[in-house]
């Protein structure tokens, strides 16, 4: 990895939160709340805590390979072979979910304001903007990031306090929801809504101290479980529909609400140009690391001539849904899953049978 | 020195910008505010045929106003067989495109309201231009009629009183903010139901009628209130699921509102102990300290309601004498007997008449439940009206305003 690339401990946690930022401000709050009703507080809880062990399982495993990614673990493992079977899937989950969640936000957008323009122009310009951003170091990403995740976290915050008035806090009742097997077991599915987390897997590379990779993903996961409860809280305290019906956009919904007296109202545009560019932000991101995972792959020396080429697959992927049901189908009903089985699942089997090696390597030495 | 790459690159911004442009365009011009006829007020009937009478309230820029900010309401009607299609049709009709985003005031008439208006409060949420926040009313004159006599007396703007004659509900408790936004949410869920403000029309034959003998038992229609405005919103509709069950006058829409913790302020008339025959206003604000509890006994709800409040006398009288703590205490008791008497009948007319539970006691159920599944066995929109209320009310009544005795 250059020198000009490496991040320092703030940008990593901020580019980590920006990933589940765009999850949040699509409609990762309402899949969570359909699935595990009121009781989604309390399984949001139980996640985080689960993720967590996840993560502290994950540093604990990394900690043999100090400065490796997990291609390079990959590679350790099973050879060539097997690092591009790894790398390829990563591309794969990173690329199409990615596309999935621009099909989904530009069909809201065009619900929302766009009501006469094609889908497939509005994604056009996101493809644009992730073109543009492209031909920028990846240092740029990052730092744009750094600067739109707290104004990002401001506007849910914003959300929270602006609609207090409008909470009722007793519809966080029944406590376990659907029942304790639904909430703590089937819940599990949950964890998905912590796929920005898989990042962490490619960024010890990148750090500019990779001895502090614990601190990053110990404080992206309680900050991203703080965040999901926010949105979640928002939501579940304010509509009793979002258990049975379906809304593009939750959070928008929610941010219809908000007024401060007579002067004071309409904020909606606000909260949504902030989430278009975070979205932005988060394509580039996705963008870049597939690309960074394909260079490594090929061992190619520049990544500029394959961005293009990514951005191009992100348009083209975003547009197979056949419509809004369809996508969001793939959105809940499949990447979901293949968050857990590729970015838990996959990630972690590796690192488990790497350190496994390399005890048996060592133990052999 | 120009190169083909730097000839190609030009020509391909040249061709993205003309495509964006044009992309665009049509939303920009559908939008466009010089495009769209913005609707104030939406009024929906049952028309002759069983269809929907759909009456539109536009905003015109009145040309006879000189020097202040006048606008001219314009009323189109049109019979379809939903609001959708009323809408569409009054697109060809009009120069400009209908739209919703400005309107403040949904009004359904009672005929229709008793029938069920699920169907047009589902169309109207999935419309994206209107906002949560605009008020539905339940008209029980026509409510073509309703919207075409709402002129308003002290504003300009039509919009401006659409906007401020829900908020009198916090200093009077007569009427209530009720927005489409609440009443999606009660609609959607088994644990409340929806309730609209009650509009009508100025009626002098029903002002005479022997229930409105008492101020706080007004309401739409039934009110000796006259004047250049024709419409008043006193009282609240009530509903059971999305059909209209009820009414409530002034003093129970009252009630509602402060179990709601949505009132402020507000005027009461209580028995003046000291004089028979007699009645004394007292002027109450409600403290924060109200609590409410529902528990389940032998199957039934039990709903414990503890209100506090703290007022002062309004009406003053010769010789009156507020400074002696008997008398205080004395108007304190009447007060307390006085509005348990008034909770009590209102709860009781809700649960037990219009079996519909427009306070939501049911969320504060919810805890009583593990599962929703549960809850759902025990089918709470059926059990509401088996209820039973204990209603815990004191009042510290602790002086006049400027005057204390006389």
């Amino acid at each position: 990895m250059e020198k000009n690339r490496k991040i320092n401990t703030i940008s990593a946690i901020m580019l980590t939160l920006s990933i589940v930022v765009s999850y949040i401000t699509s409609s990762i709050p309402r899949t969570l709340i359909n699935e595990t009703k009121s009781s989604t507080l309390l399984n949001i809880i139980y996640t985080t805590a689960i993720v967590l062990f996840i993560i502290l399982l994950f540093c604990k495993l990394i900690k043999k390979f100090p400065g490796l990614d997990l291609l390079d673990i990959s590679e350790y493992l099973g050879g060539n072979f097997f690092k591009n079977i790894v790398g390829g899937l990563f591309i794969f989950y990173f690329i199409s979910s990615s596309s999935i969640m621009l099909r989904n936000f530009c069909e809201g957008l065009v619900v929302i304001y766009y009501p006469l323009t094609s889908y497939i122009v509005i994604i056009a310009m996101f493809i644009i903007s992730l073109v543009l951003v492209n031909r920028l170091s990846f240092n740029s990403t990052i730092n744009t990031s750094a600067i739109i995740f707290p104004i990002v976290i401001i506007s849910i915050i914003l959300l929270f306090f602006g609609n207090l008035h409008n909470f009722s806090f007793r519809r966080m009742y029944p406590i376990l929801g659907d029942g304790w097997y639904n909430t703590f077991v089937l819940g599990l599915k949950n964890i998905g809504a912590f796929g920005g987390i898989c990042y962490l897997y490619f960024l010890p590379p990148m750090l500019k101290q990779p001895e502090k990779l614990k601190k990053i993903a110990v404080i992206s996961v309680i900050t991203t479980g703080i965040f999901i409860a926010i949105c979640v809280a928002t939501l579940l305290f304010m509509f009793s529909f979002f258990i049975t019906a379906d809304e593009i956009m939750p959070l928008f919904s929610a941010a219809r609400y908000i007024e401060f007296g007579a002067f004071f109202q309409r904020f909606e545009s606000i909260f949504l140009l902030i989430w278009i560019i975070s979205f932005c932000c988060y394509l580039s991101i996705t963008c870049k690391f597939s690309t960074h995972i394909f260079a490594k792959m090929l061992n190619l020396s520049s990544m500029k001539p394959v961005l293009n080429i990514f951005a191009i697959l992100i348009f083209a992927i975003s547009l197979l849904p056949k419509n809004y049901a369809s996508s969001i189908f793939f959105e809940t009903g499949v990447y979901r899953y293949l968050r857990i089985a590729i970015g838990f699942i996959l990630g972690m089997m590796v690192l488990l049978l790497a350190n496994l090696k390399k005890r048996k390597v060592g133990d052999n030495n | 020195m120009i190169t083909i790459s730097n000839l190609l690159t030009k020509l391909f911004i040249i061709i993205l910008v003309i495509v964006f442009v044009t992309s665009f365009s049509a939303s920009y011009n559908s939008l466009n505010i010089d495009n769209l006829a913005f609707v104030i007020a939406l009024g929906i009937d049952k028309s002759d045929t069983n269809e929907l009478e759909v009456t539109f309230e536009f905003s015109a820029v009145d040309p006879s106003s000189e020097g202040t900010l006048s606008t001219k309401p314009v009323f189109n009607t049109v019979q379809c067989s939903s609001i959708t299609n009323g809408i569409n049709m009054m697109n060809a009709y009009l120069d400009r495109k209908v739209n919703l985003s400005h309107c403040k005031l949904i009004v359904f008439s009672e005929e229709i309201a008793k029938d069920g208006i699920a169907d047009e409060i589902y169309s109207l949420i999935n419309e994206t231009q209107v906002r949560p926040s605009s008020n539905i009313v339940v008209s029980k004159c026509n409510s073509k009629y309703y919207i075409e006599n709402s002129t308003p007396t002290l504003e300009s703007l039509v919009t401006k009183y659409y906007q401020i004659f829900p908020n009198t509900s916090e200093y009077t408790g007569y009427t209530c903010n009720a927005t489409i936004g609440d009443f999606f949410n009660n609609i959607s869920s088994n644990y409340s139901d929806p309730y609209a403000i009650l509009g009508g029309i100025n009626n002098s034959d029903n002002s005479s009628n022997s229930e409105t003998v008492n101020d706080s038992t007004i309401k739409s229609n039934e009110t000796p209130i006259t004047g250049t405005r024709k419409t008043q919103n006193i009282g609240l509709a009530v509903f059971d699921n999305d059909k209209l069950v009820g009414e409530l006058n002034a003093i129970e829409t009252a009630c509602f509102l402060n179990i709601e913790k949505k009132i402020d302020t507000f005027l009461i008339s209580i028995p003046n102990p000291e004089i028979v025959d007699n009645k004394i206003d007292i002027y109450l604000t409600p403290n924060t300290t109200h609590k409410i509890d529902v528990s389940i006994v032998n199957g039934a709800p039990y709903v414990k309601i503890k209100l506090r409040f703290s007022g002062k006398i309004y009406s003053m009288t010769r010789d009156a004498q507020y400074l002696d703590n008997k008398i205080l205490d004395k108007i304190s008791n009447s007060c307390n007997t006085y509005l348990e008497s008034q909770f009590s009948n209102y709860l009781y007319k809700t649960s037990n008449v219009f079996k519909s539970d427009i306070n939501q006691f049911g969320s504060y159920a919810l805890s009583e439940f593990t599962t929703t599944s549960e809850f759902e066995n025990y089918d709470w929109q059926n059990n509401y009206k088996n209820s039973t209320f204990d209603i815990d009310i004191e009042t510290i009544i602790d002086s006049g305003f400027l005057l204390n005795q006389t």
